[in-house]
């Protein structure tokens, strides 16, 4: 069982961490695109078009990495005294009710989406440089579909934690991991002995 | 440990008392089913958005599905069949508005530069050089401190990240040189929550692009009073340090006696190039060189080049700051595209207008109004996070800003010192949890709480000089845009 649940967070995973690399792609046209325009004051076109690409692909396709991290932002005032158990009685019951129809209506309505712009091979009418955003519209139902999917490995949680009273164990765990890495970066330093 | 045992009780008491009162209001004041319109079912809507809330489940998905739903039924009782429902265009046509806003394109890149800042290891030099720099300045820790969180705030528009960094950073130095545990942690509480204010905030970002204001102004506006909080921070803390030197004692002497050329030859290694990079994205944003988007891509080479010339850039380095900045955009964005479905289908069944009706009954002055919705953001702000206020929230009130004469522009300058004050006031204080996660195991968090209790008032006195003096966010903003 929880090899299936590690095997859907490392789908997640590795979709999130591949496009996650689009913010580099990004940094780098907008600035090659600010440096075409003051110093051969020759802006591109498509420059525009590709920014507002890159940074929708961003953050929709790492949707599902970030829910299997459990990096959506929650009120956890409450939650965090609560016992795994109640925890994840109240988790199984809201995934049903709002996550599952909420994300489904999103792939079933993006689906449509994609396809109407996918048949007339839609390019961008925000500017005239003719690029392509039919694949673009094509993110929201692969973003919708990792979520969901990402969604059901919650729900497995949910109940093995119900049953047994604990949480299953996660890719690994990101704030602890997180934490280290910022003490290592603080004791790396050389100038610290100075 | 009983303090926190205390505050787990009443955090539990409080929530669930509040979903209680909810429910009770339902009951006593819904009309029977018949009768229920499409506004009553608004209000439905936004108590049971508060109750999930509540509840800690994922916001974002909070919104997307109470959206759908009611949506659902909103459609459904005009008699549209399931599958056709209009909800299902809306929810889409919102997604892909997210996705193409050109302002929050710096979003991405903001945060990117700041993970990029974070993680080379420029604030460590940074906090090292300032300390020494200082140390003839009473408190010179403190003041280091905080002068390396302004620096880092106008580097970055991230939070948490800088408590925790700063309490790794200092908080030890600081006790080891005998520094009072109340002024120690307060200092690094009240400094790390600068970002909220100081440009280029992520928040400004966000409310620019839910307010329709310009971010550049916005900008503008925030940087007299983020210098002019950061001076108050500063002074206060030279202040107690003079009137009680055993808060905070000098450094010893021979810590101190560094040659001056030392200090200049270390200023100039870390605090200037850092500061060059600031006043490089910063300048050009606000004498309108660059847009934010141009500035923030521009800032984050800027950084990746700096970290590189400390010979602190890698490969590992870089993937932590693409992966971490991945996630936090994902987050921020997620809550907007949630955000923007739950707003569609509540503005579709009217809960807007009823609510807005409901506030103009109530005949506010605008100070008035003013005083209650900061209240509100304010008690928001203690178990929220401030994406959800702003991305939330906020935008109830802002279709209402005109009919009261307010400038959405000043509006948003006082939320942000607003949301800075509710981060640092007990017992919700996310700081301090913050800080508390990586402060030495004898720190309680009762020390955090009663050490950041002054910079909340000097935050408070901030905003009531705002109310009383707008000029002082306002003017910046009125001299470029005359």
């Amino acid at each position: 069982m929880n090899h299936y649940l590690l095997l859907i967070d490392r789908i997640s995973a590795w979709t999130g961490k591949t496009f996650a690399w689009t913010v580099v792609l990004l940094t780098l046209i907008v600035g090659y695109d600010v440096t075409m325009r003051y110093i051969f004051n020759a802006q591109t076109q498509w420059g525009f078009d590709l920014a507002y690409i890159l940074y929708g692909i961003l953050f929709m396709m790492a949707g599902a990495y970030t829910l299997s991290r459990n990096g959506h932002v929650r009120a956890d005032m409450m939650y965090r005294t609560l016992r795994p158990k109640t925890q994840a009685w109240f988790d199984l019951v809201l995934y049903l009710l709002f996550f599952l129809p909420g994300i489904s209506a999103l792939v079933y309505a993006g689906i449509d989406f994609a396809h109407v712009s996918w048949q007339m091979r839609e390019v961008s009418s925000v500017t005239s440089s003719g690029v392509p955003i039919y694949p673009f519209k094509l993110a929201i139902p692969v973003a919708g579909f990792l979520l969901l999917l990402q969604g059901f490995a919650e729900i497995a949680r949910c109940i093995v934690c119900i049953r047994t009273g604990e949480w299953p164990r996660r890719l690994h765990d990101v704030e602890e991991e997180d934490i280290d890495q910022l003490k290592k970066i603080i004791s790396d330093d050389p100038v610290k002995g100075a | 440990m009983q303090f926190r045992n205390l505050l787990k009780l009443e955090a539990r008491t409080i929530g669930f008392g509040i979903i209680g009162l909810i429910l009770l209001g339902y009951l006593l004041f819904l009309p029977p089913p018949s009768q229920i319109t499409n506004a009553h079912l608004g209000m439905v809507m936004l108590g049971v958005i508060i109750a999930s809330i509540l509840l800690g489940f994922p916001i974002a998905f909070t919104l997307i599905g109470l959206g759908i739903l009611f949506g659902f039924v909103a459609f459904g009782r005009s008699g549209v069949p399931l599958l056709e429902s209009p909800i299902f265009d809306n929810m889409v046509l919102r997604t892909y508005g997210v996705m193409t806003t050109d302002v929050i394109i710096a979003v991405p890149l903001f945060i990117f530069m700041g993970y990029i800042v974070e993680r080379s290891g420029i604030i460590d030099r940074l906090f090292r050089s300032l300390e020494l720099a200082m140390s003839a300045v009473p408190g010179a820790l403190a003041v280091a401190t905080i002068a390396t969180c302004a620096m880092f705030a106008a580097a970055t528009g991230i939070i948490g990240a800088v408590v925790t960094l700063m309490g790794l950073l200092v908080l030890q130095p600081m006790l080891k040189a005998g520094y009072d545990v109340r002024l120690s942690t307060g200092a690094i509480a009240a400094g790390g929550c600068l970002g909220i204010l100081i440009p280029p905030s992520v928040m400004l970002i966000l409310y620019g692009a839910t307010a329709g204001v310009s971010v550049v102004q916005l900008y503008m506006g925030a940087l007299i009073p983020g210098i002019m909080l950061s001076c108050m921070y500063v002074g206060y803390v030279i202040v107690r340090a003079i009137i009680n030197p055993k808060l905070a004692p000098r450094l010893p002497v021979e810590e101190r006696n560094v040659p001056f050329k030392e200090i200049v030859k270390m200023l100039a290694t870390s605090v200037f190039p850092l500061a060059f990079l600031i006043a490089a994205v910063l300048g050009s944003i606000l004498f309108g060189v660059a847009t934010p988007t141009e500035a923030a891509a521009v800032g984050a080479l800027g950084a990746a080049l700096l970290a590189a010339c400390y010979g602190r850039m890698s490969l590992t380095r870089l993937k932590e700051s693409v992966f971490l900045t991945s996630r936090t955009t994902a987050m921020v964005c997620w809550l907007l595209v949630g955000s923007w479905v739950f707003s569609s289908t509540f503005a579709t069944l009217g809960g807007q207008n009823l609510l807005e009706s409901w506030v103009y009954a109530a005949d506010l002055s605008p100070g008035g109004f003013l005083f209650f919705s900061q209240l509100i953001i304010f008690l928001l702000g203690w178990p929220l996070d401030w994406t959800v206020i702003i991305i939330i929230f906020v935008p109830i009130f802002l279709p209402m800003l005109p009919a009261f004469g307010i400038d959405p522009l000043f509006f948003g300058l006082l939320t942000a010192i607003n949301l800075q004050t509710a981060f640092l006031s007990p017992p919700m204080a996310m700081a301090a949890y913050y800080l508390k996660g990586v402060a030495p195991p004898h720190v309680t968090l009762a020390d955090i709480f009663y050490g950041m209790v002054p910079f909340m008032l000097l935050q408070l006195a901030a905003m009531i000089l705002l109310v009383l003096f707008p000029a002082i966010g306002m003017w910046l903003p009125s001299v470029f845009y005359q």
